[in-house]
C-alpha cells in the first residue's frame, strides 16, 4: 500500500477556513490527507501545536492565514509570519525536515488556491516519506519532550 | 491721560499717543509719507515735522512718532513748519518727479515747480523705507533692504538679484506710498486664482457657499504661517477675533461616546504621475474635481467653462478610468465616474457649443434611471468612443490641429487608432482611500483591505459593522460608491447604533482571552502584541490583565505567552491539542 | 622696577610711528648696548606727545631735554655726545619759528607750557603697553577710592558737582547722564566708550588710547560702579590699528591684574569690557547709530524720542561717553569737584548747563606754525591757542578764519579771535565745541571752497536715512559747486540759507543737524566772498580755479625769463603760444584753468586774477 501522509492544517477563521469552505462548496477536489483545525487567527498558532501534531504522528503541518495586510485582527498574521520560520529552524535543529511545516496565505475567496496548496503540500510530504518518530506519547509536561523528538527525527543533515 | 493743544484745539489723549494720532482725532491733517499705522514709525520723510512748545521752549519734532507725555502746545501749520514742509516737498519733487502723491501735495501747497534739477522723470521712489520695513518687520522675509548710503542710497533686494527669500506676498507694493513698487509675474511664480481654481488670498471665505460662512486663514498663503511675522489682521480686526496662538496649534478635545460611525470618505487620485496625460504640464488638462469646481456657479469663473486664456473651448475630451481599472494604480472600478462624466457632457452641451468626446472602457450605467440618462446623452450628440485615452499631447507635436491638445486612443468598436484634437481634457480620476486610512484604522482597531478601504465585518451579513464592537462604516471609506448608496449605508450605520443603544446592554462574544494571575510572570510580552490595547499591566500586582470588552479573541497573546498564563476561551490549548490528537489518533 | 640714570621717551604715537619712530627706538637700543650703557639708559616707547608736526620726537628724562625730527643717522652721534659725554645735541633741539636759539627743555617750549594736562596727564611719560608704569603714575587709585570709600550715588553727585560735560561734541552734563541711567529700569545696563573718532584731522581720542589706555578703562570702571553696570563696550574704529592693539593689551593686562572681571579689588564689584570694531562710517559716531552697529545692524541713527540712557544698546539702559570724558573722570575723583570747577568758565553749581569746566583737547591744524594736539583750560581765547601755543600764521600771512568742532563746525572770523572757548560761546557764534577740531585758515583760503570742502565730507558720510540730510546736503553741495564754478545765481544765497535751515531743523540726527554750520557761518561772516563769486565770477583767494584768469606778464616773461617756454611745454591744452625771447600768451578760449603754468613759472610772470 502506498504511503498516505497525515497532515494537520491549522486554518484561520476569517480567510483560510472560509476559503477551505468555499473550495468545499465549489466541489473542488483536494487530497483527504489534510485535516483541519480552526483557530481564530494565524497569530494564535502556538509552535507547541506543531510539535504536538508531529509528535502524535502527523507527517506535515500546514498553517494558513489571511494575506498580509488583510488580517481581520489587524496584524495577527504578521506575528505568525515571524514565528513559523523560527519554528522551521527549530525543527531543523531537531533533525526534522523543515519542509514538513508550511505557511501559506489564503483568502476567503481563494478556494482554488486552497485546493492547489493542499494538493502540492500533500505531494511534497508524500515525496519526503513518513516522519519516523519513535513511538512515544508526547507529554507536554516532560522537560525532555523536545529532545526525545530530536532523537527520533528524520536523518536530515543539519548545517 | 494728557491734555494737549493742537492748533488751538484742546484734546485729551492717552499717554504715549503720538501727535499724529491725536491730530487725526481732531481732524487735523499732517502730511506724512513714510507713516503707516500698521508699521512702527520710521520717521525719515520728516514731512510731519511740527512745532512743539513746552513752557517757553519751542522745538521741532516729528508728529508720527513723538509720544505725548505731558501738556504741550503743538502747531502743525506755523510759518516755520510750512517753510520746512515746502522745502521738503521741493526736494522730493526733484528726487521723485513721477510720484503723483508728491505732485498732489505740491499743488496743495501752491508749489508749481521745484528749484532743483530733476532726477529721472519716471522715478517714484522717495526712499521712505516703508517697503523695507514691511518686508523685514512685518513679513520677516528680509528680501528688501537699503544699499549704498547718502544720496546714492537705493532700495532693492540683496545684490540686486531675485531674492530667494521673497515669498511674493506683495506687502512692499501694498505699503509703497508712491506706487513705485509694482507686482509683475516675470518668472511665473505667482499663482493665479483663475488657474488654480482656488482663492489665493490668505484670508478668504473658502468658497461662496461655505458652511460656516466665516473667513478662514489659509496657511498656504498666510505670511504669518510662513515667516512668523505680519499679524496685521490681528491689528486690524476690531473684534479681536483672530488669535494666532490658537490658530497655530491644533487643539485637542476629548469626547466620551458609545459608538463611532466612520465616514472619512475618499481622496482624489492624483494623475500627476501618469505622465502620458500631461496633467500639471499641459495647459487645459483638468481633473474632474477641478472641472466640477469650474462648473459651480460660485466658482472663480462663475460657472462658465473657459480655458486658461479665458476663451470658451471648442472641443472637450472626457477621459474615463484615470487610475481606476488600471493594473498599475487601482484595479477596482470607482463606480461613480461613468455617471458624473455623462453629466459633464450634458453640462458642456447646455453651456457651450463645444464638441464633447467621451473615451470609456465600459459604460457602467447600472442604477435606476442611469441607463436612460446615457441614452439621452447619446441623443444629445456626444461622441462616445469605446477605448481608453492613451495619451494627451500638445497638438503641434503630432500635427497642427484645430485644438491645442491631441488625445490619442484606440477606438475598439471600429478597430482604429485615433487622434482627436481638442481644446480641453478632463481626467476622471479614481476614488481612492485616504492616505491616512491605515493610520486611522489602527486608531480605531479596524482593518483596511489591500485597496486601503476599511473592511466591514462581513461583506454580506454585516456590511456596516466592523470587527470592533461599536464602530460602524458609512460611505466611500468602506469602498467606492455613489451618493444614494452612501446615504443608504449611512442610514444603516445609524440604525445599527440605535439598535445598540436601545438594547441598553452590550452583548459580547464569549470568546476572549483570560490571564491567570498566579501564572503570569509580568513579562509584558503580551502588552505590546495586542492589536486592540486590551491588555494592561497592573503595576501593583505586577501582572497583566485582559479587558474582555476590548478583546477580540485573536489569540496572538495566548500563543506568545511564555508562561502559558493566557487562556483563549473557546480556543484553549487543551481544546486544540485535543483536536490535533483526536485527528491523529 | 629697576632705576635707570637716563630714560629715553621715544614718541610712538601714530604720527611718529609713521616717521619711523619704532626703527629709531630699535637703533637707540642697539647703540646703547654697543656703548655698554644698557644698565644706565632705558628706551621707552610712549604715547603721542601731541606735537606731531615735529616728529619723530624724543624726550630725555629726567632732564626734560626735547629732541625733534630725529633720524637714524643722528643716533650714534646723539648717544655719544649726550649720554656718554653729557653734552645735549643742539642741532636736534626745537627752534621756535622766528627765533634763532634752540630751546633745550620741553617745559620751556610755549607749545607745551601753555597747556594744562588732565585727560592727557600721562602723555609721553609712560609706556602704554605696561600697566605697571600707568599704576606707577597713579592709575586705578581713583577706582580704589571709589570702590572702597564711596557709594555709587556719591560718585554720581561728585561728577555732577564737577560740571563735567561730554567731550564728544554734545556737551551733555555727564553727571546727569549717569544719574538718569542709574535710575533707568532694565538690566543689565551697559557702559559704552565712543572711540569712533571720525572727524578728519581730529585725533585726541586716538592719542589718549595710544598713550594712556588705562585712564579710559579706569574712567569706565568708575562709571560702571556709579551706574550699576557690569558690561562695557569700547567702540573703536578699524582705522586705528595701533590704538586698537594697545587697548586690547591694556584690557588684557587689567584682567590679569584683577582690575577687570569678577570681584574687582575684592569688593565683589564685577565689570568687563569688550572691544567692538567700527567700520569707519562717520555717522557711527552718533550714539544710536553706534549702538546699532554694536548690535550688528546697519549703523544708522534711529528716530525715537526715547533717550539711550533708558533704551539704548539692546534696548537696555546705556551710558555712552567719549574717550576724553572717560579719561577725565579719574582725575576728578582724585582731586575733587572743587578743583575741577576752579578751571573754566561759568557757574555750574546751580545749573549743569551753566558753564564749561575743566580742560578740552584740541587738534590744532591748518595754517598755523605749531600743529598738533593741545589740551587747554576752558575759557582760553582762540587767540591764545592760535598765537601763543600755535605760534601764529606761517609765512607772515593774514589770519582769516578758524573752524572749530570738526567738519560740522562753523567758521569764526578774526573779529572773534578773543572769543572764550567754551560750549555756549562757540554755539552762540555759530560754531560748536564738537570733538575739538581746530582748523586755522589764512588769506589764501577761499571760504566758499572751504564750506564746499566740509559739506562734501558730511554729504558723503550722510547715511541717507532721512530726507533733509540725504537730499538737502546733496542740493547744498550742488549749489556750492555751481558757485565755485562761476555758474552761481543771485538767488543761490537765499537757497543755501533756506536749505541750511531746513537740514538743521528737520534732520533726524546731529549729523544733519550740524552739517550746514560751515555754510551758515561762512554766509554769516564772509558773505561778500559769496557775492564776489556769484556777481563778479571771481575768487578773491584764487582757489576756485574755474574762476581764475591766467595771463602772462610780457615784460617779466621776456626780461627775466627770456621766454623760457616751460609753461608752453607743460600746458596740457596747448593754450600757450610763444618762442624764445618772445613774450608768451595764454589763449583764454583754450585755457582749462588747471594752473600748471602758474606753478611752473620760476619768474612769477604768470599772473592770476
Amino acid at each position: 500500500m502506498s504511503f498516505e501522509p497525515k497532515i494537520i492544517g491549522i486554518l484561520c477563521n476569517w480567510c483560510s477556513y472560509t476559503g477551505a469552505d468555499l473550495a468545499g462548496t465549489a466541489r473542488m477536489k483536494y487530497p483527504a490527507n489534510m485535516r483541519s483545525v480552526r483557530v481564530m487567527c494565524s497569530g494564535r498558532v502556538d509552535p507547541g501545536f506543531i510539535f504536538d501534531a508531529l509528535a502524535h504522528g502527523a507527517d506535515g503541518v500546514l498553517i494558513c492565514g489571511c494575506h498580509p495586510g488583510d488580517c481581520h485582527y489587524v496584524e495577527g498574521n504578521y506575528k505568525c509570519m515571524r514565528r513559523i520560520p523560527l519554528t522551521q529552524r527549530l525543527l531543523q535543529d531537531m533533525g526534522i525536515d523543515p519542509r514538513r511545516l508550511r505557511l501559506e496565505w489564503v483568502s476567503a475567496s481563494e478556494g482554488g488556491r486552497f485546493q492547489k496548496i493542499v494538493t502540492e503540500f500533500t505531494e511534497e510530504i508524500r515525496a519526503l516519506g513518513p516522519l519516523k518518530l519513535r513511538d512515544m506519547k508526547f507529554d507536554m509536561n516532560r522537560p525532555d519532550r523536545y529532545s526525545l523528538m530530536a532523537e527520533a527525527g528524520d536523518t536530515v543533515h543539519t548545517y | 491721560m494728557v491734555k494737549v493743544t493742537i492748533d488751538g484745539l484742546e484734546i485729551e489723549v492717552e499717554e504715549e499717543t503720538t501727535i499724529l494720532k491725536a491730530a487725526r482725532q481732531l481732524g487735523i491733517t499732517i502730511p506724512a509719507l513714510c507713516y503707516n499705522e500698521l508699521i512702527e514709525p520710521y520717521a525719515v520723510c520728516r514731512l510731519c515735522v511740527v512745532e512743539l512748545q513746552r513752557g517757553q521752549r519751542t522745538r521741532l519734532v516729528t508728529a508720527c512718532n513723538y509720544p505725548l507725555r505731558e501738556s504741550v502746545v503743538i502747531r502743525t501749520n506755523s510759518e516755520r513748519v510750512q517753510r520746512l514742509r515746502r522745502m521738503n516737498i521741493e526736494l522730493l519733487m526733484a528726487r521723485a518727479p513721477g510720484a503723483k502723491i508728491i505732485q498732489d501735495l505740491a499743488a496743495e501747497m501752491g508749489i508749481e515747480r521745484t528749484r532743483f534739477p530733476l532726477e529721472d522723470s519716471d522715478e517714484k521712489c522717495i526712499l521712505c523705507g516703508l517697503c523695507v520695513q514691511a518686508c523685514s518687520d512685518v513679513v520677516q522675509a528680509y528680501a528688501l533692504g537699503f544699499s549704498e548710503r547718502g544720496s546714492k542710497r537705493v532700495i532693492g533686494p540683496p545684490y540686486d538679484t531675485t531674492p530667494e527669500t521673497c515669498i511674493l506676498c506683495g506687502a512692499c507694493a501694498y505699503f509703497c506710498p508712491t506706487g513705485h513698487i509694482k507686482m509683475t509675474d516675470t518668472d511665473g511664480r505667482i499663482l493665479h486664482s483663475e488657474l488654480t481654481l482656488g482663492p489665493n488670498a490668505a484670508i478668504t471665505l473658502p468658497f461662496r457657499q461655505a458652511i460656516p460662512n466665516v473667513p478662514r486663514v489659509n496657511p498656504d498663503y498666510c505670511i504669518h504661517m510662513k515667516t512668523g511675522g505680519c499679524e496685521l489682521c490681528v491689528k486690524v480686526c476690531q473684534k479681536e477675533a483672530i488669535n494666532f496662538t490658537e490658530l497655530a496649534q491644533d487643539s485637542f478635545e476629548e469626547f466620551e461616546v458609545g459608538a463611532v460611525i466612520m465616514a472619512t470618505g475618499f481622496q482624489d487620485f492624483d494623475p500627476t504621475p501618469m505622465k502620458l496625460y500631461g496633467y500639471g504640464v499641459l495647459p487645459n488638462v483638468l481633473t474632474s474635481d477641478e472641472f466640477e469646481r469650474m462648473n459651480n456657479a460660485a466658482s472663480p469663473t462663475g460657472g462658465r467653462i473657459v480655458m486658461e486664456n479665458g476663451e470658451e473651448p471648442r472641443s472637450i475630451a472626457i477621459l474615463h478610468c484615470i487610475g481606476s481599472r488600471d493594473e498599475h494604480y487601482h484595479k477596482y472600478c470607482s463606480r461613480v465616474c461613468c455617471m458624473y462624466e455623462l453629466n459633464f457632457a450634458h453640462l458642456v452641451n447646455v453651456k457651450t457649443s463645444a464638441e464633447v468626446y467621451q473615451l470609456y472602457i465600459d459604460m457602467r450605467s447600472f442604477g435606476k434611471g442611469y441607463e436612460e440618462f446615457y441614452q439621452r446623452i447619446l441623443d444629445e450628440g456626444v461622441n462616445v468612443i469605446r477605448g481608453k485615452g492613451a495619451e494627451v499631447v500638445p497638438a503641434y507635436q503630432k500635427r497642427r490641429g484645430e485644438g491645442g491638445l491631441l488625445v490619442c486612443c484606440e477606438d475598439t468598436l471600429i478597430g482604429k487608432y485615433r487622434e482627436i484634437p481638442v481644446d480641453m481634457v478632463v481626467l476622471c480620476t479614481a476614488l481612492e482611500a485616504r492616505a491616512d486610512a491605515a493610520e486611522i484604522g489602527r486608531k480605531f482597531n479596524i482593518s483596511t483591505g489591500a485597496d486601503g478601504w476599511f473592511i466591514e465585518a462581513h461583506p454580506k451579513l454585516a456590511p456596516v459593522s466592523t470587527t470592533t464592537e461599536g464602530i460602524f462604516l458609512a460611505g466611500v471609506c468602506q469602498g467606492a460608491k455613489d451618493i444614494p448608496d452612501s446615504v443608504a449605508q449611512g442610514a444603516a450605520a445609524a440604525a445599527q447604533v440605535m439598535k445598540m443603544f436601545c438594547q441598553g446592554e452590550l452583548l459580547m462574544d464569549g470568546a476572549y482571552a483570560e490571564i491567570v494571575e498566579d501564572i503570569c510572570s509580568g513579562c509584558r510580552i503580551c502588552n505590546g502584541l495586542c492589536p486592540y490595547n486590551a491588555i494592561t499591566y497592573d503595576i501593583e500586582k505586577k501582572v497583566s490583565a485582559v479587558n474582555p470588552a476590548m478583546c477580540k479573541a485573536c489569540g496572538t497573546c495566548v500563543a506568545a505567552c511564555p508562561s502559558g498564563a493566557i487562556t483563549g476561551r473557546h480556543f484553549t490549548d487543551e481544546q486544540i491539542y485535543a483536536q490535533i490528537e483526536g485527528i491523529l489518533a | 622696577m629697576k632705576p635707570y640714570r637716563i630714560n629715553l621717551m621715544v614718541c610712538a604715537g601714530t604720527g611718529c610711528v609713521a616717521n619711523h619712530s619704532f626703527e629709531i627706538k630699535k637703533a637707540l637700543e642697539d647703540e646703547v648696548k654697543k656703548r655698554g650703557l644698557e644698565n644706565e639708559v632705558q628706551v621707552v616707547a610712549t604715547g603721542c606727545n601731541g606735537f606731531c608736526a615735529e616728529g619723530p620726537l624724543m624726550v630725555v628724562q629726567p632732564e626734560g631735554i626735547f629732541y625733534h625730527q630725529v633720524t637714524i643717522k643722528d643716533i650714534p652721534h646723539l648717544v655719544e655726545e649726550h649720554f656718554l659725554k653729557g653734552r645735549p645735541v643742539q642741532k636736534l633741539m626745537y627752534v621756535p619759528p622766528d627765533a634763532k636759539a634752540p630751546i633745550p627743555k620741553m617745559s620751556d617750549i610755549s607749545f607745551f607750557n601753555r597747556q594744562m594736562l588732565i585727560a592727557l596727564r600721562n602723555r609721553g611719560l609712560i609706556d602704554p603697553e605696561k600697566i605697571d608704569e600707568a599704576i606707577g603714575r597713579g592709575a586705578y587709585s581713583a577706582l580704589a577710592k571709589v570702590l572702597t570709600a564711596m557709594t555709587p550715588p556719591e560718585v554720581v553727585s561728585l561728577i555732577k558737582a564737577s560740571g563735567l560735560r561730554g567731550r564728544g561734541g554734545g556737551g551733555f552734563p555727564t553727571g546727569i547722564k549717569w544719574e538718569t541711567c542709574r535710575k533707568a529700569h532694565g538690566e543689565p545696563k551697559y557702559i559704552i566708550c565712543n572711540a569712533d573718532e571720525g572727524d578728519p584731522g581730529a585725533f585726541m581720542d586716538r592719542s589718549i588710547i595710544e598713550g594712556d589706555p588705562h585712564s579710559v578703562l579706569e574712567g569706565m570702571l568708575i562709571g560702571a560702579y556709579a551706574i550699576g553696570s557690569h558690561h562695557g563696550y569700547i567702540y573703536i574704529r578699524q582705522e586705528y590699528p595701533l590704538a586698537r592693539e594697545r587697548l586690547t593689551i591694556a584690557v588684557q593686562q587689567a584682567r590679569e591684574y584683577g582690575l577687570l572681571g569678577d570681584n574687582i579689588f575684592g569688593t565683589g564689584f564685577q565689570f568687563d569690557i569688550k572691544v567692538a570694531r567700527g567700520a569707519g562710517a562717520f555717522v557711527c559716531g552718533e550714539s544710536t547709530a553706534l549702538m546699532a552697529s554694536i548690535e550688528g545692524r546697519v549703523g544708522e541713527p534711529r528716530a525715537k524720542y526715547i533717550h539711550t540712557v533708558e533704551h539704548g544698546l539692546w534696548n537696555l539702559p546705556t551710558c555712552l561717553n567719549n574717550v576724553e570724558t572717560w579719561a577725565t573722570v579719574p582725575e576728578i575723583i582724585l582731586k575733587g569737584a572743587e578743583w575741577f570747577t576752579s578751571i573754566g568758565t561759568g557757574d555750574v553749581s546751580k545749573n549743569p548747563w551753566g558753564g564749561s569746566k575743566g580742560t578740552k583737547v584740541f587738534s590744532l591744524t591748518g595754517k598755523v606754525k605749531n600743529t598738533g594736539l593741545v589740551e587747554v583750560p576752558m575759557g582760553i581765547t582762540l587767540r591764545e591757542i592760535i598765537y601763543d601755543i600755535g605760534g601764529g600764521i606761517p609765512k607772515g600771512k593774514q589770519f582769516k578764519s578758524v573752524q572749530t568742532g570738526g567738519p560740522s563746525g562753523g567758521f569764526l572770523p578774526a573779529s572773534l579771535l578773543d572769543l572764550q572757548v567754551d560750549y555756549e560761546q562757540l554755539t552762540e557764534a555759530g560754531s560748536m565745541m564738537g570733538s575739538g577740531g581746530m582748523v586755522v585758515m589764512d588769506e589764501d583760503n577761499c571760504m566758499v571752497d572751504m564750506a564746499k570742502y566740509f559739506l562734501a565730507f558730511t554729504q558723503d558720510e550722510s547715511c541717507g536715512k532721512c530726507t533733509p540730510c540725504r537730499e538737502g546736503t546733496m542740493r547744498m553741495l550742488e549749489t556750492l559747486e555751481r558757485i565755485t564754478q562761476g555758474k552761481g545765481r543771485e538767488e543761490d544765497i537765499q537757497l543755501l540759507e533756506d536749505l541750511s535751515q531746513f537740514v538743521m531743523d528737520a534732520s533726524l540726527c546731529a549729523l544733519g543737524g550740524s552739517a550746514p554750520n560751515p555754510v551758515l557761518t561762512s554766509l554769516r561772516y564772509f558773505r561778500e566772498e559769496y557775492i564776489t563769486h556769484i556777481r563778479d565770477k571771481k575768487c578773491p583767494a584764487h582757489v576756485c580755479r574755474e574762476l581764475n584768469v591766467y595771463t602772462i606778464d610780457p615784460g617779466l616773461c621776456v626780461t627775466k625769463g627770456h621766454g623760457c617756454g616751460v609753461c608752453r611745454r607743460q600746458c596740457p591744452e596747448n593754450a600757450i603760444t610763444g618762442e624764445k625771447n618772445v613774450a608768451h600768451v595764454v589763449s583764454q578760449e583754450l585755457c582749462k584753468k588747471c594752473g600748471v603754468c602758474y606753478d611752473v613759472c620760476k619768474f612769477d610772470a604768470v599772473k592770476v586774477a
